[in-house]
C-alpha cells in the first residue's frame, strides 16, 4: 500500500462519504423513530392481507404471516429501499472511480506513471474504501440508534443483534463494492460502468423481490446478493448468519481479485 | 550507454494500425527528437515506453529493465508528461506536489515551488480555475520536482504560450547539461530543432529517420520566400540549390537545399526588399525526403 495514494483516494472518496452518511444517519433516524408508532396497527391489520404479506416477505426475506414482533419489525430501516439504495450508491461510486473513472477523465496517464504498481493503486484504494463504506454504515447505525432512543423501551431493539445486522449490512456492502471494481476494471468510461452496476444490482432486487410471487425467480434468487441478507431474521433470532456472510465476504474477494487480475493486465488507453 | 532502446517494438489495435517494429536507442544525457505527424504512432510509442499499453510484439526497455514487466520499477526515475495534462479538479499546485511527494517516498516541495518560480506558476490555484495552459504548467512541474533521470515528453509544449515554451526549453537543456535524458516527442520540426541533438522520425507506425540534427538540417534543407523590390531580368537563374516552386516578377518561392553561404552571396546586389528563411512543415519533409525512399 501507499499513504499518499490512500490520501489522494481519500480526498476523492470524502464527499461521496458525507453524502450518503449524512443521508443515510438521516433516513435511519427517522425510520428508527417512526416505524414503532405504526408496528401494532401494521401487525394487525395490514399484515393480515395477503398481498401485503408477500410484498413484506419479499422485503424482509421471511414469511410475514406470522405476528410481527416489535423486535423484528426494526428490520424495515435495514431493508429499505432508500436505505439500500443509499449504501449500494456509495459503493458504486468509489469503487468505480478506478480505474473507469481516471481512465474517462484521463486522470489514469499521471497516476499511472508514478511508480507503484497497478496492484499497489487497486489496494490502497480498496483499504480507503472499506474505510469510508464503515463510516457510511456507522453513520446510518448512528441515525437508529437515535431514532430508537426516542421510543418506547418495549420497541427498542436488541443492541447486540443490530450489530449482527450491521455486520450482515457491511458483507453486502463489500460484496457489491467487489463487483463494482469488477465492473470497473474492464470498462474505459464510468458511465457504462455504472449503468451496468445499476442493471446487475436492479436485477438481484427484483429476483429477490419476485421470488414469493413467481417460482423461476425463487429458485434464482440465490444468485443475488439479497438472498444472504436477512435482518429480520437476525433481529427475531439473535443468530449471527455466519454462512450468509461467508457467501457475501468470499463472493466480495473473488470478484475484487478479479479486478485486479483485469486491471493489472490491460491496456490503459485515455485518447 | 542507451538508457531507452525499443527492439522491433509493435502495437496493433485490433486490425487498426497502432506502431510496426519500431526500433529506437536513446543515449543518456541526450535531448532526443521523437518527430512525427498527428496519428503517426508517437503518442502509443510513448505509452508503450511507460507500461501503460502491453506490446503485441518486440520490447522497450528502460534503464535495462522492461518496460512493461518493471514498469513500477522504472517510473521513480521517469517523469512524463502528456499534451494536455488532466488533472483531479479538486488539487492545487501544493497539494498535488505534497501528494506527488507521498506517493513518490520523497519531499518534492523545496524543488516544486523552484519550479513554480520558474514556470511562474501559483499553487494555491484549484485546477478547476486554471487554464490549459496553466495545467500544463502544473504537470511539468510534477513531472520535473523528483529531478527524474529520463524526462518522456509528448508534445508538452503545444498549450503554453512563446515566452514559457522558451523558458521550459532551456530548462530541458540545463537538465541535459547535467546528464538528465530528454525523450521530446513534437509535430514541430523547428522546436525540435532547437533543443534536440538526435531526432527519430515516424509516420503510419514506422521509424523513417533517425540520425543526428546534423543530418536532418541537411535533409531538411529551408522554404525561401523572396519578394524582390523590382522584377529581375527574365534570364536571371536561380541558384542552382533553390528549386522554385513559384515565380512571379516581384514573388519567388521555392526549397532551399544544402548551406546557406552560397545562396546569401548570390542574393548581394539584388533588389531583395523582403526574405524569408523557415523549416519546412513536416509534411513537406516527409514528401521531399522521406516519401519516395519509404516508397522504395
Amino acid at each position: 500500500m501507499n499513504w499518499g495514494l490512500m490520501l489522494k483516494a481519500a480526498l476523492e472518496m470524502w464527499p461521496a462519504t458525507l453524502m450518503c452518511g449524512g443521508l443515510l444517519f438521516g433516513v435511519e433516524t427517522v425510520m428508527a423513530y417512526v416505524l414503532p408508532t405504526f408496528q401494532a396497527q401494521f401487525s394487525n391489520g395490514m399484515l393480515q392481507i395477503e398481498f401485503v404479506q408477500s410484498l413484506v416477505g419479499a422485503m424482509l426475506g421471511v414469511d410475514a404471516s406470522e405476528a410481527m414482533g416489535p423486535q423484528a419489525f426494526m428490520a424495515f430501516p435495514w431493508v429499505h429501499p432508500v436505505v439500500l439504495s443509499l449504501i449500494w450508491s456509495h459503493a458504486m461510486i468509489c469503487c468505480t472511480r478506478m480505474p473507469a473513472g481516471e481512465i474517462d477523465r484521463g486522470t489514469i496517464d499521471l497516476t499511472l506513471t508514478l511508480p507503484v504498481t497497478r496492484w499497489t493503486v487497486l489496494r490502497s484504494e480498496t483499504v480507503v474504501w472499506i474505510a469510508v463504506g464503515a463510516i457510511v454504515l456507522l453513520s446510518g447505525f448512528a441515525g437508529y440508534m437515535l431514532g430508537r432512543s426516542f421510543v418506547g423501551p418495549d420497541s427498542r431493539p436488541d443492541i447486540g443483534r443490530t450489530m449482527i445486522v450491521l455486520a450482515n449490512c457491511f458483507c453486502l456492502y463489500l460484496a457489491v463494492g467487489g463487483l463494482a471494481w469488477c465492473v470497473s476494471a474492464y470498462f474505459d468510461r464510468r458511465g457504462p460502468a455504472l449503468a451496468v452496476m445499476f442493471m446487475i444490482l436492479l436485477a438481484s432486487f427484483l429476483l429477490n423481490f419476485l421470488g414469493p410471487f413467481w417460482n423461476v425467480a425463487d429458485r434464482l434468487s440465490f444468485l443475488g446478493p439479497l438472498h444472504y441478507y436477512l435482518p429480520m431474521v437476525v433481529l427475531r433470532d439473535g443468530a449471527v448468519p455466519w454462512s450468509n456472510m461467508a457467501v457475501l465476504l468470499t463472493v466480495a474477494v473473488v470478484l475484487w481479485t478479479a479486478a485486479g487480475v483485469i486491471f493489472s493486465r490491460r491496456d490503459i488507453c485515455t485518447v | 550507454m542507451a538508457i531507452l532502446e525499443t527492439e522491433s517494438l509493435t502495437r496493433h489495435y485490433g486490425v487498426r494500425r497502432g506502431i510496426e517494429a519500431v526500433n529506437l536507442s536513446v543515449r543518456e544525457g541526450s535531448l532526443f527528437g521523437f518527430l512525427g505527424p498527428n496519428g503517426a504512432g508517437k503518442t502509443t510509442t510513448i505509452r508503450l515506453l511507460l507500461g501503460l499499453l502491453r506490446p503485441t510484439a518486440g520490447h522497450a526497455h528502460i534503464f535495462g529493465l522492461d518496460a512493461w514487466r518493471d514498469s513500477s520499477q522504472i517510473k521513480h526515475e521517469v517523469g512524463y508528461i502528456p499534451g494536455d495534462v488532466r488533472l483531479h479538479s479538486w488539487l492545487d499546485g501544493n497539494t498535488a506536489l505534497k501528494l506527488w511527494g507521498r506517493i513518490r517516498r520523497r519531499d518534492l516541495m523545496p524543488e516544486g515551488r523552484r519550479l513554480a518560480d520558474r514556470f511562474s506558476l501559483d499553487l494555491s490555484v484549484k485546477v478547476r480555475k486554471m487554464s490549459r495552459g496553466m495545467r500544463q504548467k502544473l504537470g511539468l512541474i510534477l513531472a520535473l520536482a523528483h529531478r527524474p533521470r529520463l524526462l518522456v515528453l509528448d508534445e508538452p509544449t503545444v498549450t503554453l504560450d512563446p515566452l514559457m515554451q522558451s523558458t521550459f526549453l532551456e530548462h530541458l537543456r540545463e537538465l541535459a547539461a547535467v546528464g538528465h535524458t530528454v525523450f521530446f516527442s513534437s509535430h514541430t520540426l523547428a522546436e525540435v530543432e532547437s533543443l534536440c541533438d538526435r531526432v527519430a522520425m515516424i509516420r503510419d507506425g514506422k521509424i523513417v529517420a533517425n540520425e543526428s540534427l546534423a543530418e536532418l538540417r541537411t535533409h531538411a534543407g529551408h522554404e525561401v520566400t523572396i519578394r524582390w523590390r523590382e522584377p529581375l531580368s527574365a534570364d536571371c537563374a536561380p541558384p542552382p540549390a533553390l528549386t522554385l516552386t513559384e515565380r512571379e516578377p516581384l514573388l519567388w518561392h521555392g526549397r532551399l537545399d544544402g548551406p546557406l553561404e552560397p545562396f546569401i552571396a548570390w542574393l548581394a546586389g539584388k533588389p531583395v526588399e523582403d526574405l524569408h528563411l523557415g523549416r519546412p512543415d513536416l509534411e513537406t519533409l516527409f514528401r521531399h525526403f522521406y516519401a519516395p525512399q519509404d516508397a522504395a
